[in-house]
């Protein structure tokens, strides 16, 4: 048999894997079905996503007409979250506000893991000296303030919209994504079949590709519900001090800008907004927990 | 312990002269000039006089390395916009007061989040412990303009107990560090009680209670002891939350500090600050990382090996 034979037929075998592999998700799943705190944080989260979606589509009111004679009411049937101080309402803006928030939240997660994987599989990949520098290097900047970040990488952008707010919130944010993925790296790597796919000749970016990174899936599953809070306030933040999504567009931030102004007479402005982020938050922050004790029982202690 | 000491010295050199390096080609490429921008026109000759007074006219290595000597010997610059001022006057004058408004968060976290970790691990699953890591969950995912807001709300315009806003008598104090506080309250208390958890089930643990240790000392000597080792660790971490939360606090509670002044100098353009300020704080992150990286070492001697 010649070498590609045998890696075929390791690849063979590997093609065996996804009805293991599907094994795997499927008790995951099970064990967070058994977490009834995640399950509701879970059903919670979709509900939100869904409120976001549907909501603007249905909605008997344009979340960006000015109605001034329906300023600062209260909640009321047609309106259940009131109206902000240009009589839109509320209910509707929110969720409008929702798809920027909960979009680049989405958004920066992924570049944060893509920038992530790329560095973690390098250094935990590769080994050797580079590691030690790339590592030495995450060391240093562990622990590292986005924010100050963020805001100089808009500054230096010059506009503000979904795309720049994306990149702004991923540039100072993927270090400890990168460590771990680094560490799950390293482990798989001692692993039997990774050196049996070495010993027939596998190539390298084969091993990395369909042993390595796939085998990663897990922790990235929980990464994304680990950032995604951080970086959902982050925009909250950025927006809240206006150097974010600005009016009249909607984010949550930049609506509970809108409300700080009248928080003494109209409290409810700002407070809508910032529990729809809490809420988001918290649910992500849940989420995170039973997907960490379903994909990795061996945490689970406390 | 030594060599590995050095070699964590050693690397921040470089991790501080590209944050510098990142921050000075950033700071280049912003479009708009504080010269430009205002309505009277200047004279070429004013505006070139300007230009080479602030080295803008050299080529950006030479500005990168006058920089970083700048930096080296604590000189951060001119500030572009104030005339009269260099980035040094304003970080001398606003950064006591985030650095007492830090300590004072770092305080309340300390105050009422370790012993809410320490009382949750002793009776995991009492009521205390479901109290405590709900009031965790909740305190990491309220954004803290909300929770400052309400806190003006209530304690300021509703009972009328404290000032809405301001940095001058020990009163004015008490809410904005409580807010800027509230995530590292969260954070101390799950890390406490989680590693607490964690040692109460070591083998040294149930020897030294074997032994007929009363639990009382059990609990200080072997129990605490290596399970406030992580709120050391946290530290650097915890410096990066209260640096990001003291934007947000410091712009509502109107507290003339570094975390506020960074958002006028970015609308202002004023370059110098802007720059001299992020780097400020990246050079105090990463020296506190490298402080917390060597107490770690020398607090628990297990990650020594692991770590050379």
């Amino acid at each position: 048999m010649s070498a590609t034979q045998i890696a075929g037929r390791v690849a063979g075998v590997d093609a065996g894997a996804p009805i293991r592999q599907s094994s795997l998700w499927q008790d995951a799943w099970r064990r967070y079905l058994r977490n009834r705190g995640a399950v509701a944080a879970g059903i919670l989260f979709l509900l939100i996503v869904v409120w976001c979606i549907v909501v603007p589509i249905v909605s008997p009111h344009d979340p960006n007409r000015i109605e001034f004679p329906d300023a600062y009411q209260g909640p009321s049937w047609s309106h259940p979250f009131g109206t902000d101080q240009f009589g839109r309402d509320l209910f509707t803006r929110a969720a409008l506000g929702g798809r920027i928030s909960i979009g680049i939240g989405f958004g920066a997660t992924l570049a944060i893991l893509l920038i992530g994987v790329a560095y973690g599989a390098i250094s935990g990949f590769v080994g050797g000296k580079l590691d030690n520098a790339l590592m030495r290097f995450l060391d240093a900047l562990y622990g590292l303030p986005y924010l100050p970040f963020a805001i100089l990488a808009l500054a230096i952008i010059g506009t503000v919209n979904f795309w720049t707010m994306v990149v702004a919130l991923s540039v100072a944010s993927w270090f400890i994504t990168a460590r771990v993925v680094r560490g799950q790296i390293m482990t798989l790597k001692e692993n039997d079949y990774v050196r049996a796919a070495y010993a027939v000749g596998v190539r390298w970016y084969m091993i990395l590709g369909r042993h390595l990174l796939p085998n990663t899936l897990g922790v990235l599953v929980i990464t994304i519900f680990l950032e995604l809070p951080g970086v959902i306030l982050g925009e909250a933040f950025l927006s809240f001090l206006g150097l974010g999504i600005n009016p009249p567009d909607a984010s949550w931030g930049s609506m509970a800008q809108d409300g700080r102004d009248a928080y003494r007479a109209h409290p409810h402005i700002i407070i809508i907004p910032s529990l729809a982020i809490a809420t988001l938050v918290l649910c992500a922050n849940f989420i995170a927990d039973g997907l960490r004790d379903a994909l990795d029982p061996r945490t689970k202690e406390t | 312990m030594a060599a590995y000491i050095i070699r964590r010295v050693v690397w921040t050199v470089p991790v501080v002269l590209l944050v510098i390096f990142m921050t000075f080609t950033l700071m280049k490429q912003i479009e708009g000039n504080p010269f430009r921008k205002t309505e009277r026109a200047v004279p070429a000759a004013v505006q070139a006089n300007l230009e080479r007074k602030f080295n803008l006219n050299k080529p950006w290595y030479v500005q990168y390395a006058q920089y970083v000597k700048g930096v080296a010997t604590g000189d951060l610059g001119p500030s572009l916009v104030l005339r009269d001022r260099t980035v040094n006057d304003i970080v001398e004058e606003q950064f006591p007061r985030s650095i007492e408004l830090g300590l004072l968060a770092f305080g309340w976290a300390v105050l009422l989040g370790v012993p809410a970790g320490v009382l949750a691990a002793m009776r995991p699953n009492s009521r205390f412990d479901y109290g405590s890591m709900l009031f965790s969950n909740v305190g990491f995912a309220l954004p803290n303009f909300l929770v400052a807001t309400l806190l003006i709300y209530f304690v300021s315009v509703k009972w009328g107990m404290l000032p809405t806003s301001g940095w001058t008598t020990w009163q004015h104090k008490i809410l904005p560090s409580f807010t800027l506080g509230l995530v590292p309250m969260a954070y101390f208390a799950r890390l406490v009680r989680g590693t607490m958890l964690e040692t109460l089930q070591q083998d040294y643990v149930r020897t030294a209670k074997a032994k007929g240790l009363r639990r009382r000392r059990v609990l200080t000597v072997h129990v605490l002891r290596n399970s406030l080792i992580p709120v050391v660790t946290a530290a650097a971490p915890l410096l990066g939350y209260i640096i990001t939360g003291s934007f947000i606090v410091e712009n509502i509670f109107a507290v003339p500090g570094i975390g506020r002044y960074y958002v006028t100098a970015v609308s202002a353009r004023d370059y110098s600050v802007v720059m001299g300020l992020t780097v400020l704080l990246s050079i105090i992150v990463i020296a506190a990382n490298l402080v917390v990286d060597i107490l770690y070492g020398i607090l628990d001697p297990r990650t020594r090996e692991a770590r050379t």
